[in-house]
């Protein structure tokens, strides 16, 4: 497989000062799912936005061979799609239909080709039946679902979902996991900023953590990282857990889809 | 509103406007005084009505929302406004008086806003608001103007709910006591309010570029003028030419064979 993104050195404060990265170098494989997991404010959505080029870090950043610059930007963002973590921030058009479009009118598509895009997005994400609907109306899940479709949409080779899960019922995150399986299979390579382990475990392939001081501490194989525990309670990731088994009371690291004996 | 499938509801917004417009423009400048006339729009926008199929319920409903403001915007002007004196009661040393200038300008006022509402109310019920600014942008309405008006439709409500979040956390925490201090506690939510809609603005604006906006918003066309909408713009402004020319007056009088033409009919 051939390397798609490349990240090196690459720093960034916020304007008041704030550090949002510090150093942060690795690499991603064309096709690969990359799951970045990290407690609150470890800057894995600042990372988002400067592979995106929305904030302008220092450092080095390839994506698909072209060096993330003011000239290369638009190319870059033709490949790579972005969906947010509040789909109220990406849908801000009056319909769906409307939202969806959106990215492939800008890249000047024609409309007949424009039309297909958005049909072929929405029924990916289960959508169809939906495209005159008013955003604002819509459910939180078929609202996520829409957002991603509204990247879809560009038939972008990379994607990068922040906490693609949260807020969602346990039905619509199965639901979207199917989503991320058919984009997976499709060839994509995906970049998913979570702090869900279940998800990290469902579907990456490798798993990047990011510790407090806003930096990479590992990635490896999914497996490898996340049955390491020490890591994991050393980052915020697990929990100390107490609770009771008949008469017996204990503390242990808590873990979705774990089960324990004693 | 549940849509109706009417003449109405299917023609290009673009027409509609056109239209509605024209009939506005018209009333504007119909002076007060030839009440007939305005007998006449009403007909006119009470036939738009008819075919728009929009329960007459519904449609005073809606209606009768918006015509007390206009009767307490024009209440007052009979009072205040200057000339020549109709009627007056004298209250101690102070003298009410309602003059006949004033009496035509609150018709002026009440008329023509009245039946502009009623065009409008017509006009929101058989237009979706996407379709609406859809057919101002291809009117050449400029763009920056559509767009305020869309992100004001799309996201009014999100700041709705949130400023109702806010609410609902002061009155969870808030027991009656200390009143004056609830002024400065508003001032607080209506400042993170600004903060929150400002950051959410920013990140609509990172969603927009990220996706290729370059400043130039595009939407797919999918309006089409039809024969229809041809017919029902001649219509209408056939229409308003006999109403202001007076030519339906004049038809009145026209006679065939020495006789009223009425009378022949």
């Amino acid at each position: 497989m051939a390397r798609i993104i490349k990240v090196l050195n690459l720093n960034y404060r916020y304007p008041d000062g704030t550090t949002g990265l510090n150093n942060v170098s690795f690499e991603v494989e064309e096709g690969e799912t990359l799951v970045i997991i990290g407690a609150n404010g470890t800057g894995k959505s600042t990372l988002f936005m400067n592979l995106m080029g929305v904030l302008d870090g220092d450092g080095h950043i390839e994506i698909m061979g072209l060096t993330l610059n003011k000239l290369n930007l638009k190319n870059i963002r033709r490949e790579m799609g972005m969906v947010f973590q509040n789909p109220d921030d990406q849908l801000f058009c009056p319909t769906v239909m409307d939202d969806v479009s959106f990215g492939p009118l800008n890249l000047g598509w024609g409309k007949n080709e424009v039309i297909k895009a958005s049909q072929k997005a929405l029924a990916l994400v289960d959508m169809e039946g939906y495209e005159s609907r008013t955003s604002h109306h819509l459910s939180f899940g078929e609202k996520k679902r829409t957002a991603i479709a509204t990247v879809l949409s560009m038939n972008p080779k990379i994607m990068l979902l922040d906490e693609p899960t949260s807020g969602l019922d346990p039905r619509s995150t199965s639901k979207f996991i199917n989503i991320l399986y058919t984009l997976k299979s499709q060839g994509k390579t995906l970049l998913i900023v979570t702090h869900d382990i279940f998800l990290a475990q469902e579907i990456a392939d490798r798993v990047l953590v990011f510790s407090e001081e806003k930096q990479p501490v590992a990635i490896g194989n999914y497996k490898e990282i996340l049955n390491n525990t020490d890591l994991l309670l050393k980052n915020n990731l697990v929990h100390q857990h107490r609770h009771r088994h008949e008469e017996v009371v204990h503390e242990h690291e808590h873990k979705h889809g774990y089960s324990h004996k004693h | 509103m549940k849509r109706t499938n009417s003449l109405l509801e299917n023609l290009d917004p673009r027409s509609k406007i056109i239209s509605f417009l024209a009939i506005i423009f018209c009333m504007i400048l119909t002076p007060i005084t030839r009440l007939k006339d305005f007998g006449l729009y009403f007909l006119v926008i009470l036939v738009m009505a008819f075919i728009s199929r929009i329960p007459p319920r519904q449609l005073l409903k809606r209606v009768c929302v918006l015509i007390p403001f206009i009767l307490f915007i024009a209440m007052f002007v009979p009072f205040v406004k200057q000339g020549h004196m109709c009627w007056s009661v004298k209250i101690y040393n102070w003298e009410l008086g309602v003059t006949y200038e004033g009496i035509w300008t609150f018709l002026n006022i009440v008329i023509k806003s009245s039946l502009s509402v009623l065009l409008l109310v017509i006009a929101s019920s058989t237009t979706t608001f996407s379709d609406f600014l859809k057919g101002l942008d291809l009117l050449r309405i400029p763009q920056l103007m559509i767009m305020i008006t869309s992100f004001m439709y799309r996201y009014i409500f999100v700041l709705f709910d949130e400023a109702k979040r806010l609410m609902r956390a002061r009155s969870i925490r808030y027991f009656g006591s200390r009143y004056k201090e609830q002024f400065r506690v508003i001032g607080y939510m209506i400042g993170v309010l600004f903060i929150r809609t400002y950051e959410r603005a920013e990140r609509i604006y990172n969603a927009m570029i990220v996706r290729g906006f370059n400043g130039k918003a595009i939407s797919i066309n999918h309006l089409r003028f039809s024969y229809m909408d041809f017919l029902f713009i001649a219509g209408i402004f056939i229409s308003l030419i006999f109403i202001i020319s007076g030519l339906i007056y004049k038809i009145e009088h026209v006679k065939i064979n020495d006789t009223h033409l009425w009378h022949g009919l």
